[in-house]
């Protein structure tokens, strides 16, 4: 075939200048490591690259909430592991104030004590992580949650008290993460169940001569769920029993001190020696008893200078109470443990979810180093056989040869 | 016989040697001039002198120099180099597009992902001003690369029409130069000889503006060739020029469209008459991917936008109002074509933002007088019964097709044979910025919040309560009380909005699965509330206004939620106004963008690549016919100076003879 000189030349040039442009080509991929720089070099790749991104990047917010509700749950764990202690201090307090030798001035000087318990615990649950979050602000509260005020009239002491004005329900991160930011103040610190959590026992006289143990559920089939009242009859030494939420007349159930008295699947122990027409009463339980006014009550209680029958029974409502609050601040740190132990399962997952969203990106757009420098290598002796070929294809002319 | 004529003889082959050799040296120095064609000397027998003893050559005659040149192959390269530019042409614009749609952390994904993100902050701290700020300077930045891509999209326009400009300048030099020529060569053709450099010049000439446009050639008997377009249009005739222009285009007047001016009138030429060369890529690329790219972005840029601010007017912001826009946006519009005679005004409204299409559509009232509805992405003529007959009736009702809402304004009707271009999402990207500057005018908290009751027995839990749709405060606590139907055992709910004195009558039934809406059957309910476990009799839920929306994140956590939203390119079965696919979540759709733009790429790539390979092959195998080897021209050299030496050795010795005779007869 005939070939003009000048094509060849241009054959040979664009030659050179294809394989340039390959190895430049080669070589930046080599540099940035990436084998995807623009979406054309593979679209496929390109997409997987972005949605992986876009997986990296939610990972990276989540892992933010998540260390957000972290820092939070640490330090309610802390804070309820705190009261726990100062409540079980309380409780201990409660059960010397029962001694028979103490006068009113021990007495006196355990309400003290307990004061302060109360204050510190007030500084418990108004406590804010420093940042403006309230460890107990549930789903918002732009003010200490809780307030120290006088119970509501109408209310028992031991409801009220100090008021939660924040608002009710847990605050959550988003729901993928779906872990608290703040508890429910309300539920922690003001909604344990009075009574022992079925039913409460209450001595309506003031001047009594017996006292009422908060009771048990002997035969949970059996109970009603309604109120009952206990009036003693000094005549039959029995005690008139009468379902008031349906005013029914029970039978009569002798008494006798110390002994259970059964109504309905419950069972009711009276002791001392009650007066004629000394009232108790029996009513549901609900989720009213506040820490607080459970303490207002003891405090009360022991600066009363009560007489032996009405301080049995408040010893032993005091502690009912004390229990009942501790069960429930108990569970809330329960709670707040589980939460912290799914933040750990939630940090773990993250992290492997981030690795393979980092894994998916870099298999997607990543360089394969070797095949790469293989590929350059590969590039670099086709350019260099280019080379080599041009010049030498130059050199022959015939016009070498005829220079005479 | 007489010996001057050996004498003339020898001088008639030195001449036409001589000229061999000039025709070589031409060659030569031509050796690498583009578009030359080899030349040589067409040497002939002079004709025989006859005499008594037969016939005696008289040496050799130049009859002409001509030209070594195959038609066929020349027309073949420069068809061929036609077809190479136009991909060259669309591979360039298309890499430059390209660039618009970052990966990585430079895209626009990145930044959307940056933006939603970022209320994971104020979702756990909602008072934090500083976690609202971020969230507003990733709000900033979002709009500024949406609209620093749209600027680009804007620059690569300007320089189509840049392109175009100069390109239509050089066609029409180019014919200028063409049509000159065929005058010339008409003229020198009647001499017999034919004007090889002309003809080669007209031959570069040509391919020269094949490069620009695609063309046919048809070849008269006086030399001179005609040059049409491959629609047909005439470009050159003999020595008339038509001369190509470009006219605003007569929608939107930052483009241009290319036009041929004949007889003093300028017709806008029909796409279809471009089909090869640069100027119909740069055509192709303004009215094809330069528009779909713009619509994409203004899609993708619309629904976020519309997305984000929905979310925030269903929230509170730290003051307790409801969520102003964070985004601001250009309205869809209406472009009426410059030749319209009506003066009807069509309105344009995007009725559901996920919906929209990423294209452009055209409404035209035709000769007949009856209304058409185009959508241009897919060519797709709207009809009965995807939608209700086109009346002016139902014009000025409005007639809602893919999301947008069409809507004849006023009573004046369009007049025949006008145009409407409706482009819903077109300007989206251009205008998009940051509508508020007040980090506390972030809406993070939800209006209303739920609570379990204290007293709750049951495992109810409450997993989400969404806003459907603003609420305007204040709002009305709504308490749900749980209940059994006594035939089903299932879980009923009844609702109150007076604190429970009175609850609805009839009970809902509790479904798995199933939120919660209130109003109950409402079709625009306010929230819906979706719950988890199973209530016990009597038990109750509280809805009521949230008391603190400083510190309340519900609306954050939606915000958060928008991340696998299906939000864009929901689509929408016209007929039966149902939705087919719920749409995509804006990182899927703008990963299909750039996928999608991807692909092109590398399509017009390969067929570059491939198409230049083709054109470089046409080129060399025109050239490799009628260039010039070197080789070649140095052995014809040495072949046509032997010749000469030796004609001039004839000389010599027909001297030598006349002056041997001149001896022999001087004494």
């Amino acid at each position: 075939m005939r070939v003009s000189t000048a094509d060849k030349y241009n054959i040979g040039v664009n030659a050179l200048q294809r394989r340039q442009s390959e190895l430049a080509e080669a070589q930046t991929k080599l540099t940035t490591g990436k084998r995807v720089n623009r979406a054309s070099d593979d679209p496929v790749a390109a997409a997987r690259a972005e949605r992986a991104l876009a997986g990296e990047n939610r990972v990276v917010a989540d892992e933010r909430s998540v260390e957000a509700s972290k820092s939070i749950m640490v330090q309610t764990e802390g804070a309820l592991g705190e009261a726990g202690e100062l409540l079980q201090q309380a409780r201990e307090i409660l059960v010397s104030a029962g001694n028979a030798t103490y006068g009113s001035p021990e007495r006196n000087n355990l309400a003290e004590q307990l004061k302060q318990i109360r204050d510190q615990l007030l500084k418990i649950s108004n406590r804010s992580d420093g940042a403006g979050t309230y460890l107990f602000g549930g789903q918002g509260a732009s003010e200490k949650p809780f307030v120290d005020s006088r119970p509501q009239i109408g209310t028992l002491v031991e409801q009220g008290g100090v008021r939660y004005v924040g608002a009710a329900g847990s605050s959550m991160t988003d729901v993928g993460t779906n872990l608290p930011l703040a508890l429910d103040g309300a539920a922690i610190w003001t909604s344990a169940r009075t009574g022992n959590g079925v039913f409460e026992t209450r001595s309506l006289t003031s001047t009594s001569g017996a006292w009422i143990e908060p009771g048990q559920v002997v035969d949970p089939s059996v109970v009603t769920g309604d109120a009952y009242s206990l009036v003693f009859n000094v005549a039959t030494q029995a005690f008139d029993v009468t379902d008031t939420s349906t005013a029914t007349v029970l039978a009569s159930q002798p008494y006798v001190s110390g002994e259970a008295i059964e109504v309905d699947g419950m069972s009711l122990t009276i002791n001392g020696a009650p007066n004629d027409g000394e009232t108790f009463e029996v009513v549901p339980s609900v989720a009213r008893l506040n820490v607080f006014g459970s303490l207002d009550k003891a405090i009360a209680d022991l600066q009363a200078g009560l007489g032996s029958a009405a301080l049995s029974q408040a010893v032993s409502d005091n502690l009912r109470n004390m229990d009942s609050v501790m069960g429930n601040l108990q569970a809330a740190r329960a709670r707040s443990g589980e939460a912290l132990s799914r933040i750990d399962n939630a940090t773990a997952q993250l992290a492997s979810e981030k690795l393979h969203h980092q894994t998916e990106r870099a298999s997607a757009e990543d360089l394969d180093m070797i095949a790469a420098i293989s590929e350059f290598e590969n590039k670099q002796t086709g350019y260099d056989a280019a080379l080599k070929s041009y010049s030498m294809v130059q050199r022959m002319s015939l016009f070498q040869y005829i220079s005479a | 016989m007489a010996v001057s004529s050996l004498m003339s003889l020898g001088a008639q082959a030195m001449y036409a040697n001589y000229a061999a050799l000039q025709a070589t040296g031409n060659n030569i120095a031509n050796a690498n001039t583009e578009g030359y064609s080899r030349q040589q000397a067409e040497m002939e027998t002079a004709p025989a002198q006859s005499s008594g003893s037969g016939f005696f050559g008289r040496g050799v005659n130049v009859k002409t120099v001509t030209r070594l040149h195959d038609e066929f192959l020349t027309r073949e390269a420069a068809a061929t180099r036609s077809a190479a530019a136009a991909d060259d042409t669309l591979s360039k614009q298309l890499q430059q597009l390209e660039l618009v749609f970052q990966t990585g952390e430079a895209g626009l994904g990145h930044a959307v992902s940056q933006l939603l993100n970022s209320f994971a902050d104020v979702a756990s701290k909602p008072q934090d001003i500083a976690s609202r700020q971020v969230v507003l300077a990733r709000t900033d930045e979002f709009a500024s690369r949406f609209r620093v891509a749209s600027e680009q999209l804007t620059t690569l326009q300007n320089g189509v029409n840049q392109d175009l400009k100069s390109s239509v300048d050089t066609v029409n030099g180019l014919t200028k130069q063409i049509a000159s020529l065929n005058q010339q060569i008409s003229t020198l053709t009647g001499s017999g000889h034919s004007p090889n450099d002309l003809l080669d010049l007209r031959d570069s000439t040509l391919s020269r503006l094949s490069e620009m446009l695609q063309i046919n050639t048809v070849a008269a008997d006086d030399g001179s060739v005609s040059v049409f377009l491959s629609g047909g249009q005439t470009l050159v005739q003999g020595s008339t020029v038509a001369q190509l222009t470009t006219v605003p285009d007569s929608f939107d007047p930052s483009r241009f469209q290319v036009a041929i001016r004949t007889g003093g009138v300028v017709r806008e030429l029909p796409v279809n008459a471009l089909t090869g060369g640069s100027i119909s890529a740069l055509v192709a690329f303004q009215n094809g991917d330069l528009v779909d790219a713009r619509n994409q972005l203004g899609q993708l840029a619309m629904a976020i936008s519309d997305q984000l601010n929905r979310q925030q007017s269903l929230g509170l912001d730290l003051n307790g109002r409801g969520g102003g826009a964070l985004l601001s946006i250009a309205a869809p519009q209406v472009l009426p074509a410059s030749a319209n005679t009506g003066g009807a005004t069509i309105s344009l409204a995007v009725a559901s933002s996920s919906q929209v299409r990423a294209s452009d559509y055209e409404l035209a009232r035709d000769s007949a007088g009856s209304y058409s509805l185009r959508r241009l992405s897919d060519n797709h003529l709207f009809g009965p019964p995807e939608i209700a007959s086109l009346t002016p009736a139902a014009l000025a009702a409005g007639i809602q097709v893919d999301g947008i809402t069409i809507k004849l304004q006023g009573l004046v009707e369009p007049a025949i044979g006008d145009r409407f271009r409706l482009q819903p999402v077109a300007a989206a990207a251009r205008d998009i910025s940051l509508a508020m500057s007040d980090p506390r005018g972030l809406a993070a908290a939800s209006p209303v919040s739920a609570s379990t009751s204290l007293d709750n027995v049951g495992t109810l839990s409450i997993d989400r309560l969404s806003v459907l749709s603003p609420i305007s405060t204040p709002v009305t606590d709504v308490l749900l009380r749980f209940d059994r139907d006594p035939a089903t055992q299932a879980s009923t709910f009844t609702f109150s909005t007076d604190g429970g004195a009175t609850f609805s009558a009839v009970p809902q039934t509790l479904l798995p699965n199933q939120p919660i809406t209130f109003p109950v059957g409402s079709s625009s309910p306010q929230w819906s509330l979706a719950v988890q476990g199973a209530p016990a009799v009597g038990d109750t839920l509280l809805i009521r206004q949230t008391a603190t929306p400083s510190s309340n994140n519900g609306n954050a956590n939606a915000m958060l939620g928008l991340r696998d939203a299906a939000m864009i390119g929901a689509q929408l079965d016209n007929q039966t106004g149902t939705v087919t696919y719920s749409g995509s979540s804006f990182n899927d759709a703008y990963a299909g963008m750039l996928s999608d733009f991807g692909v092109r790429v590398q399509t017009v790539k390969a067929v570059a690549r491939q198409s230049s390979v083709v054109a470089e092959s046409a080129k060399s195998n025109a050239s490799n016919t009628s260039g010039v080897n070197l080789d070649e021209e140095a052995a014809r050299m040495i072949q046509f100076q032997q010749t000469y030496q030796a004609a001039a050795k004839m000389l010599q010795v027909a001297q030598a003879l006349f002056d041997s005779m001149l001896q022999a007869t001087s004494r």
